[in-house]
């Protein structure tokens, strides 16, 4: 009766790492990257993520929200995550300067399966701020180029201002190992890229299927006309892969929000191929 | 193994356990049974189950997590001692004791709630068999039995000279290894399971069939808009169920200081699945189509049991008696 609970140590899943701001890119109008460092430094040494997955950023006195780690795990110097400004913590970010102190929880979920894209050509299908899981994976494949065979990267946003990432597309575009598509709903008078949606643009360059892997993410809605586009062009449910977007807070596979039938998308996810997602996902999307 | 004791030293022995631990017991405060401070009470004259599960005994409605204090642009975080100092809840029912072993994997598992696991842990579990079948409930349609149960430290059956307690743990053994208690036999506990008063002589439906079912109702809209019609989205099932457990993290923000706390949270609510751009559930057929699959078949598929224990307070407590039973017998058809 008498004994004693010891509270193990360190060991409150509730509690966030604190990082610190070291540099804020503005991406677009409501977009911005963070880049951040932890405050202890054994954890800078210490921690480690793949591609793919997330974590749960606090701003203290405001809340938490969950971003995916933008930056990729071959490049460990910081972390990096983008955030979209449209409530409240992503409101509070929004308003943060460098030196400013933040909380990270993760990395929680899955990641994207590396294993699986060693060897083939890989077509990266990006939408909007949705580059921002991609962009880690494009990383992580260009640091390791030899892995790999072609790779394309098809990228859009509604205009020339809302493109995310530009220095990133700039130097994809520079590469020559590299086939970089941009395209913009609608463009303007310095545009000089693809004008078109995502879906259309993707019929247009017909990437071969033979050795593909696809993997995509964007909004709900180009997701959904991508997929019907890429089974036109002979992609099979098993070689496109994608990240789902679901409301979460514990990213624990706990609290509840992000249950879609058996799968839990924070601890089982976010990584699904459209094979897998065939078997959970229904109307709710 | 079985012990027996008086209905006077049963209050004596809880009387002294409160020398070694906080006791539990129910009570009705301002006319409602609930778990209260143990103080010799009148026990349990008249008590069937208390309105609110004991669930908010281990995974509290409100619960800080961690703290911090921030003083020009430092902050630092402060972390939560231990929760010490050992529970003896008595007088627990049956389904209520399912209940948290339900919920028990949830919080254990790949990242261990330390808060929740923490209150188990912390906690004997005294039970007691039920004499009266409670309105609303179906718990033997869920395969509880309302007089015996694993599920608990120790068990009682109330007899007519006062209670024989099936020793079910170690720690319970040990707890009632004190002289109060007399030996009894196996066949004094099996004379003691009595009558209980209101049951049905056939189930209300067949558990097996509504698991099944349930993912063949789901695609069926026009089923789900009929069933959750008159739901008024209050929450209130969520609240008063001892299954439920989904919760929010939020932040109180002080002069210098600040808290997040773990909160309950309920599917039930539009915003539960709010995102930017897009809500899956928004609608109130969707909501209550995830409950119900989620307790009677997703659950199921993570955990190996079904998230609900038939105690029937969702039943009693809706405030436009939306009938659970009903439901789950249409869903087994």
């Amino acid at each position: 009766m008498n004994q004693r609970n010891e509270f193990p140590e360190g060991k409150n899943i509730y509690q966030p790492h604190l990082m610190e701001i070291i540099e804020i890119i503005p991406e677009t109008g409501d977009t911005k990257t963070f880049h951040i460092q932890f405050v202890e430094a054994s954890l800078r040494e210490t921690f480690s993520f793949l591609s793919g997955q997330f974590a749960e950023y606090s701003v203290f006195g405001e809340g938490e929200a969950t971003f995916c780690i933008s930056s990729s795990p071959t490049r460990m110097d910081h972390l990096e995550f983008s955030v979209k400004r449209v409530g409240r913590v992503t409101s509070a970010l929004h308003q943060l300067n460098p030196g400013d102190i933040i909380g990270l929880r993760g990395p929680y979920g899955n990641h994207f399966p590396l294993d699986k894209l060693k060897g083939r050509n890989i077509l990266f299908i990006g939408g909007g701020i949705g580059l921002a899981p991609l962009r880690s994976l494009i990383h992580n494949v260009l640091d390791n180029r030899s892995d790999y065979q072609d790779i394309t990267i098809l990228y859009g946003a509604r205009s020339p201002q809302d493109l995310c990432f530009k220095y990133d597309l700039e130097a994809w575009s520079r590469n020559p190992l590299v086939k970089m598509i941009t395209t913009v709903d609608v463009g303007d008078k310095d545009w000089k890229g693809k004008v078109g949606l995502v879906p259309i643009v993707l019929e247009e360059i017909r990437p071969s299927p033979d050795g593909a892997v696809a993997v995509t993410c964007g909004p709900p809605i180009m997701i959904r006309y991508t997929l019907k586009s890429l089974e036109r062009l002979g992609f099979t449910p098993s070689q496109v892969w994608t990240t789902l977007e679901m409301k979460m807070k514990c990213g624990l596979g706990k609290c509840g929000r992000c249950n879609v039938g058996p799968i839990y998308v924070c601890k089982d996810g976010p990584v699904f191929s459209f094979a897998e997602m065939r078997n959970f996902v229904s109307d709710e999307f | 193994m079985y012990r027996k004791i008086t209905r006077e030293n049963l209050k004596k022995w809880l009387t002294g356990l409160k020398a070694q631990a906080e006791v539990l017991a129910p009570a009705k405060v301002n006319g409602l049974w609930t778990y209260t401070e143990f103080n010799s009470q009148e026990l349990l004259r008249g008590f069937q189950n208390t309105r609110l599960p004991p669930k908010g005994l281990f995974l509290e409605s409100l619960r800080a997590l961690f703290g911090w204090k921030s003083q020009g642009g430092s902050l630092q975080l402060n972390p939560l001692s231990s929760l010490d100092g050992q529970r003896v809840i008595f007088g627990l029912r049956p389904c209520d004791a399912r209940a948290l072993r339900t919920l028990q994997p949830v919080f254990a598992g790949d990242y261990p709630d330390v808060f929740f696991l923490q209150n188990l842990s912390r906690t004997l579990l005294l039970g007691l068999a039920c004499q009266v079948q409670c309105e609303g409930s179906f718990c033997s349609e869920m395969g509880i039995d309302p007089q015996d149960s694993a599920d608990f430290d120790i068990f009682f059956r109330e007899f007519p000279e006062g209670y024989i307690a099936r020793i079910i743990t170690d720690k319970g053994n040990i707890l009632a290894g004190e002289s109060a208690f007399e030996e009894a036999s196996a066949e004094e506990w099996k004379l003691a399971r009595g009558q209980i008063r209101g049951r049905r002589e056939k189930p209300l439906f067949d558990l097996e069939r509504v698991q099944v079912n349930v993912l063949e109702y789901f695609p069926d809209e026009n089923f789900w808009r009929r069933i959750s019609a008159k739901c008024i989205n209050c929450g209130i099932c969520t609240y008063v169920c001892p299954t439920c457990h989904c919760f929010d993290l939020c932040d109180l923000q002080m002069p210098g200081q600040g808290v997040r706390f773990r909160c309950w949270d309920s599917c039930a609510f539009p915003n539960f699945t709010k995102m930017a751009v897009h809500n899956p559930r928004e609608e109130k057929w969707r909501r209550y189509r995830q409950r119900v699959s989620h307790k009677f078949n997703f659950f199921h598929q993570n955990f190996q049991t079904i998230a609900c224990v038939g105690c029937g307070r969702c039943v009693v407590y809706c405030p436009v008696n939306l009938d659970l039973r009903e439901v789950l017998l249409e869903v087994s058809r």
